[in-house]
C-alpha cells in the first residue's frame, strides 16, 4: 500500500453557483521512499494540490476526496487536533520564496527550536538545551558554513541558498516521511539551485523519505523524479514513470510542453509554441480543456471531457492519447482534425 | 570606410557608492569593471550570469539611463559617455529596452494605445492620427488585434503583456533592443511565443538583441554570441557554437553543469561547484571566482586575470591552458 495515497482530490473556491475548481479530480500515489515530479504551468493548479494535502486550504476553498489516507489513517476523518500532530511532523512542505516564509522577527535558531517544540521528540519537547544543539545539528546537516554563527543570524542576514536550506532543515527537523518541495528553487541562481537540488535529493536519500518536487521546469523533474504528474488547468493530464513518460508522452500536452523547450528545437528555429493561453477562471472550455490549443483535437474533444484512463502507473485523460511514435490513436484522423480546426474561430 | 559597429564597448566601469550605515564608512560596489565587447547590427549578443553580476548594470549604461563611470561606450560609433545631452538625446531612440516583469513594466493606468504612442509623443514625432496608425500596425506586428488598443494591460495575459512591452520597445525604430530577462517571467509554452516574436521581429527588422538571460538553454537557442559575467567583470566571451561546446572558463563549465536538461537521461543533478556569489561590496581578492574554483591556486588569490584570446573566444582565467589540454 501507498505511503500516501489520494483519489479523486477536487478543491473548489466560490459559491455553489459561481465555484471555479482549482484542483480537479486529482490521483497521486506516493510510496515510501520515492521522488514524484508534480509539473505544469501557472494555474495549473500544482500548490493548491499540496495545500489541501497538508489541510492548507481555507475557507472559501473546499476540498473532497474520494479516498485521501497517509500511512493508513484516513486524513478525511482526522480531528483537527491529530492532523496538526501529523502535518509538519510526518508531512513537511517547504516553498518557493524562502525569504517570504521565514519570520524576519525572530532568529533561525529560534525558528527551528520552535517547530522542534510543537513536534519534536518528548526529550526534546522539555529541554531547551536539548532543542538547541539539535538545531545547530540540523543547520550543520543542511551544509551550512559556519552554522555556529548563523544560529543567531535573522532571515535577512542570509541569501536565498542559505534561507532555502534553513527552510530544508526546518522541514526534515522531525524526520518526516513525506517532504513536499513546492518550486524550491525557482528563486535561487543556477549554481546555488544545483546545489540545493542536490542536497533535497541526499536528504531524501539517506532518510528514505518520499519527495513530492512541484516545480514548472521539466528540466528538473528529469533530474530528480522516478514518476511523473504533469498538470493542466487544474486536471491531471498524464501520469508515468521517467524517463518514458518525457520519452514518449501520451497527453498531447505533454508532448507540445517538450516540444517547445529550447533544447528540443534546432538552434535559431522557430520554436514549436502552443498557441493560446491555459484558461483562466471564465473562459473554461466544454469538453477537454486543452482543446482550443491542441493539434489534434476533434469535434468529440470540444464536445466531451475525457476520463482520466489506463493503469494505475500510465493514466492518461485524452480521447486520442499518443502512441510511441507520438501520433494520436483511437480512430483519430488527420482529415477530420484540419475541418474541425478550419471551423474554430481563432 | 567600414561601418562602425553597432554597440562597442571598451573598457566600461561603473561604480555605486551605498550607505552602509550612519557610522560606517561607505562603501564602494564595482558593478561593472573592464567591461569590452561589441555588437553588429542584426546580431543577438547574450549576457549570461548570476544575481549580482552586473548584468542590469549592463543594461542601464547601454540604454543611456546612467552615465558609466569610466570607459568609452560607442552607439553608432558616437561616444555617449562623453557626448553632450543633445547627442545623447538623438541616441537614445535607437536603443529600447523590453523589462522583465510585463506586469510591473506596463503603466496599469494607460491604455495600450497610450503606452505604444508614449515614446512618439515624447520625442515629437508624427501627429495624433500617424502616431495611431503607428500604433495599429506595430500591434499587428506584434500578435496582437486592432481591438486591443482601448484595453488596458490588466486585461491581458503575460505573454500578451510581454507582446505589448516589445511593441513599445519597437516604436521608435530602434536598431538595438536590450532584453532584460525577457521570457523568465512566463511559463514554458508561451515564453515559446515570445521567443519566436523575438526572432521573427530580428529577421524582418534587422534589430540587434542584447539579451540578458540566467537561461543557459534559451540562450544556446537564441544567441549569436554569448558573454558570461562573474560579479562585474567578463569570465569568458565568444561566439555561442564555441563557447558551449568547449567552456575554457570554469565558471562557464560550471553553469552549464548546474544547468538542469532534458537530454540528461538517468543523469541526476549534481552541484558543480561549492559556495555562493560574495557580496559585491566585499569582493574577493584576485579572481572573483577563486573561493569556489576548484582549480583555484594560490596566484588565483591574489592577482586578478584579465580577459585574454583563447581558441576563438575570450576568457579571463590564470590557468586556462592547464585546465583546458
Amino acid at each position: 500500500m501507498p505511503l500516501l495515497d489520494i483519489a479523486g482530490l477536487t478543491v473548489t473556491f466560490g459559491t455553489d453557483e459561481h465555484a471555479f475548481v482549482a484542483v480537479d479530480d486529482v490521483d497521486l500515489a506516493l510510496d515510501e521512499g520515492a521522488i514524484v515530479g508534480v509539473v505544469g504551468e501557472s494555474g495549473s493548479g500544482k500548490s493548491v494540490t499540496a495545500l489541501a494535502l497538508l489541510g492548507l486550504v481555507d475557507f472559501p476553498g473546499r476540498v473532497s476526496a474520494h479516498r485521501m489516507t497517509f500511512a493508513g489513517r484516513d486524513l478525511r476523518a482526522m480531528t483537527e487536533q491529530s492532523r496538526r500532530a501529523l502535518i509538519g511532523k510526518d508531512i513537511a512542505m517547504i516553498f518557493q520564496d524562502p525569504l517570504a516564509s521565514l519570520d524576519p522577527c525572530y532568529t533561525v535558531a529560534y525558528q527551528l527550536m520552535e517547530a522542534l517544540a510543537a513536534h519534536g521528540t518528548p526529550g526534546e519537547r522539555r529541554s531547551r538545551h536539548l532543542r538547541r544543539s539539535r538545531a545547530l545539528e540540523l543547520l550543520q546537516q543542511v551544509e551550512i558554513p559556519d552554522a555556529a554563527a548563523r544560529m543567531r543570524a535573522f532571515p535577512h542576514q542570509l541569501s536565498g541558498g542559505m534561507a532555502q536550506r534553513v527552510m530544508i532543515a526546518m522541514a526534515i527537523a522531525c524526520e518526516p516521511r513525506v517532504l513536499i518541495a513546492d518550486e524550491p528553487t525557482t528563486a535561487l541562481d543556477v549554481t546555488v539551485q544545483a546545489q540545493v537540488l542536490d542536497l533535497l535529493l541526499r536528504l531524501q536519500e539517506q532518510r528514505g523519505m518520499a519527495l513530492i518536487l512541484i516545480t514548472h521546469d521539466l528540466a528538473v523533474v528529469a533530474e530528480t523524479a522516478q514518476r511523473v504528474v504533469v498538470m493542466y488547468a487544474g486536471q491531471q493530464v498524464e501520469t508515468g514513470p521517467l524517463p518514458e513518460i518525457f520519452a514518449a508522452p501520451k497527453h498531447p500536452y505533454t508532448q507540445a510542453l517538450l516540444a517547445a523547450l529550447p533544447e528540443n528545437n534546432d538552434e535559431r528555429a522557430r520554436l514549436q509554441a502552443i498557441p493560446g493561453v491555459v484558461p483562466g477562471l471564465h473562459d473554461r472550455p466544454t469538453g477537454c480543456l486543452l482543446s482550443p490549443r491542441c493539434r489534434y483535437a476533434l469535434d468529440r474533444c470540444h464536445r466531451d471531457m475525457p476520463p482520466l484512463d489506463g493503469p494505475p502507473e500510465r493514466k492518461v485523460r485524452c480521447h486520442f492519447p499518443l502512441d510511441a511514435e507520438g501520433r494520436p490513436t483511437g480512430g483519430w484522423n488527420r482529415e477530420k482534425a484540419a475541418e474541425v480546426a478550419a471551423s474554430m474561430p481563432s | 570606410m567600414t561601418e562602425p559597429p553597432l554597440l562597442e564597448v571598451r573598457d566600461l566601469a561603473r561604480h555605486y557608492v551605498v550607505s552602509r550605515g550612519l557610522l560606517r564608512r561607505k562603501g564602494l560596489v564595482r558593478a561593472l569593471a573592464g567591461v569590452s565587447f561589441s555588437l553588429a547590427a542584426g546580431r543577438t549578443l547574450a549576457v549570461v550570469g548570476e544575481s549580482g553580476c552586473g548584468k542590469s548594470t549592463l543594461a542601464r549604461q547601454v540604454t543611456m539611463i546612467e552615465p558609466p563611470t569610466s570607459g568609452t561606450l560607442l552607439v553608432e560609433g558616437h561616444d555617449v559617455a562623453h557626448a553632450d545631452a543633445q547627442v545623447r538625446r538623438r541616441l537614445r531612440p535607437r536603443v529600447q529596452m523590453v523589462f522583465q516583469n510585463p506586469y510591473a513594466s506596463l503603466n496599469p493606468r494607460k491604455t495600450v494605445g497610450a503606452l505604444l504612442e508614449e515614446p512618439l509623443a515624447i520625442n515629437g514625432i508624427g501627429a495624433a492620427a500617424g502616431r495611431r496608425s503607428a500604433a495599429l500596425a506595430m500591434l499587428a506586428r506584434v500578435g496582437l488585434r486592432a481591438e486591443h488598443y482601448r484595453r488596458y494591460p490588466h486585461m491581458f495575459s503575460g505573454g500578451q503583456r510581454q507582446r505589448i512591452a516589445v511593441a513599445r520597445a519597437l516604436m521608435l525604430h530602434p536598431r538595438l533592443v536590450v532584453a532584460d530577462e525577457p521570457v523568465s517571467a512566463l511559463d514554458v509554452s508561451i515564453q515559446a511565443q515570445v521567443l519566436n516574436l523575438l526572432m521573427d521581429l530580428q529577421q524582418e527588422l534587422g534589430i540587434a538583441y542584447l539579451f540578458i538571460s540566467h537561461n543557459l538553454q534559451v540562450v544556446r537557442h537564441i544567441a549569436d554570441d554569448v558573454l558570461v559575467m562573474y560579479l562585474g567583470r567578463i569570465a569568458e566571451y565568444g561566439p555561442k557554437r564555441d563557447l558551449f561546446a568547449q567552456p575554457a572558463h570554469p565558471y562557464t563549465r560550471a553553469l552549464l553543469a548546474s544547468t538542469p536538461t532534458l537530454g540528461a537521461g538517468a543523469r541526476r543533478v549534481r552541484a558543480a561547484v561549492q559556495g555562493e556569489l560574495p557580496s559585491p561590496l566585499d569582493p574577493p581578492p584576485g579572481c572573483a571566482f577563486h573561493r569556489r574554483c576548484p582549480y583555484a591556486v594560490e596566484r588565483c588569490a591574489v592577482d586578478v586575470p584579465v580577459l585574454a584570446p583563447f581558441r576563438g573566444v575570450a576568457v579571463a582565467c590564470h590557468r586556462v591552458a592547464e585546465i583546458n589540454p
